[in-house]
């Protein structure tokens, strides 16, 4: 079933209200629901979230040296895409989302955000961050530049970990490289309210 | 006449596999027939009604306050925010290196793991720790294999394990606890073994998931905080005390349900917090105890006279009394203490040990090191036992693929605790 039929009025009522969303508010609610930040200030998740995209958009555009493959069955599992590092360091692009992504955009008339082709270009260069930060030093610096201090011996500090902040850098990069009008977040959010939609309308249908 | 009496165990294990009945109904079902097949007469001296059901029903009394305890304690653990607190500071320090995130949690599922057991452990430790260890790359199945491994390394130290193991096989607190310790190094090494193994294996994984920006956050630990840092001892107070001091389980696990609630509640709420929390500690507890209540009923079938003289030539011919032989039988049989099977110590498992010992076939103590042994497994892999259900639900994966993954590790602490058995106690 398309995106167009599946659009009821309290999916379309949803993406609206995602679309007046401020971009840095799906970085603080993706922080929020990650493990770990349940108790945190939302004005410091605001803070890391601004600093990790900052971070992500900075970072130098490289090429994807993971095997790609595409795949069937991501809405069902609530994919877009996947890195997996071994046996060997895979980007795995859920074909299905995708095209739902397209035709969504087509339909909300978000072209001018998100160009032809590009959700598929972000799946690769965002998982591509995920493989950059996996196996080099950016990780560090992604660390050090959210600044989160879990302990201070004199001048030495030992950088916390932030759940999550590497999500935002990665989504921050593909917007950036694929020259999107809007994050990748927003579309996500989009999506997951279309693919509720239809998961809503086949239960109607099966009773 | 005994071979009957195991021909109705086994329609017993096929009630329990196929769920026709539930586990603790089908005990006490079996019980009842085994007490008749014996020959147990209505009322009086080892009876079906005296002996069987008034005197096996609380047997295990002891056993199930132990429960009702570290399921108390394991209550304020969450309430108090002591279990997410100490998952918290594991991704906040080690969360870049995920192997080193996983070791983390998988220490704070052993200390879960030596307070309290089942699906409440895996919750205190899985709630924050599964999702905490997805979202820095580990796969899921690892991740709630990660867990029940854990969970599993801090069973030899679960004081209602000790407690439960030491009414039903008659056997004195400081025995259960001497196997335990040697039982112990096994079950850690496999743990820390899966963990290292595993995600080397699978290596990491982050996915671009259509959940992850929609939600508006709802958590309702928004107000819990962190818990402070001595708070964090907790579940080491009741091990302290009841393995370095020699004080009783009992008095150890109310100790640490005192220590969590002084050392995190204002005095004014104490007894409100201790109320709430003790009463969600019986909800938690009410399975278990069904099933001692169950149990003790069985071990009381099986010890009846009748029932001993009528399985004893049957389970001798089948022992094996020499130890190569003694542990590469159960080492065997491994798979039949899975999906709820006539091994499984917390069911027919338990009937089957009461015989051995019984009818004198091993030394109570042999029998402890082949029960705790069946119930490392039992613990980690049964796909039918809640806190793998649980787990591998939590994490999103099935229970049958968290039972492949952790297997051969949870075989070869098995295997461990069979070598000790007939090298010590045969």
């Amino acid at each position: 079933m398309s995106a167009t039929a599946l659009l009821d009025r309290t999916a379309r009522a949803a993406i609206e209200e995602l679309e007046a969303t401020d971009d840095v508010e799906f970085g603080v609610r993706l922080l929020a629901n990650t493990p770990t930040h349940e108790s945190r200030d939302p004005a410091r998740l605001r803070q890391w979230v601004r600093t990790a995209d900052e971070f992500g958009a900075a970072l130098a555009p490289v090429a994807c040296t993971a095997r790609v493959m595409e795949s069937d069955g991501g809405l069902d599992r609530g994919l877009l895409a996947r890195y997996t590092s071994r046996p060997v360091p895979t980007v795995e692009l859920f074909t299905d989302t995708l095209d739902l992504a397209e035709e969504l955009i087509d339909r909300l008339g978000w072209r001018h955000w998100y160009p032809a082709g590009s959700p598929r270009a972000a799946a690769i260069a965002h998982e591509t961050v995920h493989e950059q930060l996996h196996h080099g030093p950016a990780k560090t610096a992604l660390k050090r530049s959210l600044d989160h201090v879990v302990l201070r011996v004199g001048r030495r500090r030992l950088y916390g970990h932030v759940a999550g902040a590497d999500e935002i850098a990665a989504h921050a990069h593909a917007r950036t490289v694929c020259g999107l009008g809007r994050s990748p977040l927003l579309l996500t959010a989009a999506l997951a309210t279309a693919a509720d939609a239809r998961q809503r309308s086949s239960h109607g249908r099966k009773k | 006449m005994g071979v009957v009496i195991l021909l109705v165990m086994a329609a017993g294990v096929a009630a329990m596999l196929t769920r026709k009945l539930p586990t603790a109904f089908a005990l006490v079902i079996l019980a009842v027939a085994i007490a008749f097949l014996a020959g147990a007469p209505l009322t009086g001296e080892n009876s079906v009604l005296d002996t069987v059901i008034q005197e096996g029903a609380p047997a295990l009394a002891a056993t199930m306050i132990a429960i009702l305890l570290g399921s108390w304690l394991g209550k304020l653990l969450d309430e108090t925010g002591i279990a997410g607190t100490l998952v918290r500071k594991i991704v906040e320090f080690g969360g870049d290196r995920p192997v080193v995130v996983a070791l983390g949690v998988l220490a704070v599922s052993t200390l879960v793991g030596t307070v309290t057991g089942s699906a409440p452990a895996a919750m205190l430790a899985g709630i924050i720790g599964i999702p905490a260890m997805v979202a820095v790359g580990i796969p899921k199945v690892t991740a709630a294999g990660t867990i029940l491994m854990g969970i599993a390394a801090g069973m030899p130290f679960e004081l209602p394990i000790w407690q439960f193991f030491s009414t039903a096989l008659e056997l004195p607190v400081d025995t259960v606890r001497g196997f335990m310790l040697k039982l112990f190094p096994f079950a850690l090494a496999a743990a820390i073994l899966f963990v290292l193994i595993e995600t080397r294996r699978r290596g990491v994984e982050h996915a671009w998931s259509l959940k992850s920006a929609s939600a508006k956050p709802t958590s309702r630990r928004k107000q819990l905080g962190d818990a402070p840092w001595y708070a964090l001892l907790t579940p080491l107070v009741p091990l302290v005390l009841a393995l370095g001091l020699d004080v009783a389980i009992l008095p150890s696990m109310l100790a640490g349900v005192l220590y969590a609630l002084v050392t995190t509640t204002r005095p004014g709420e104490m007894n409100k917090r201790l109320l709430r929390t003790l009463y969600g500690g019986f909800e938690i507890a009410a399975a278990p105890i069904v099933l001692f209540i169950a149990i003790g009923i069985l071990l009381a079938a099986v010890k009846l006279p009748g029932a001993v003289e009528a399985l004893e030539p049957l389970i001798k011919a089948v022992s094996p009394q020499n130890p190569v032989l003694f542990v590469i039988v159960f080492t065997l049989l491994v798979p039949l203490c899975l999906y709820r099977g006539p091994l499984n110590v917390f069911g027919l498992g338990a009937g089957i040990a009461g015989v051995l010992i019984a009818a004198g076939i091993y030394p109570a103590v042999a029998v402890l090191g082949i029960a705790t042994s069946y119930n490392q497994v039992f613990g980690v892999s049964d796909p039918t036992s809640t806190q793998t259900v649980w787990s591998a639900q939590y994490a999103g994966v099935t229970p049958q693929q968290v039972m492949l993954r952790t297997l051969p590790y949870v075989w070869a602490v098995a295997l461990g605790g069979f070598c000790v058995t007939a090298a010590t106690y045969l």
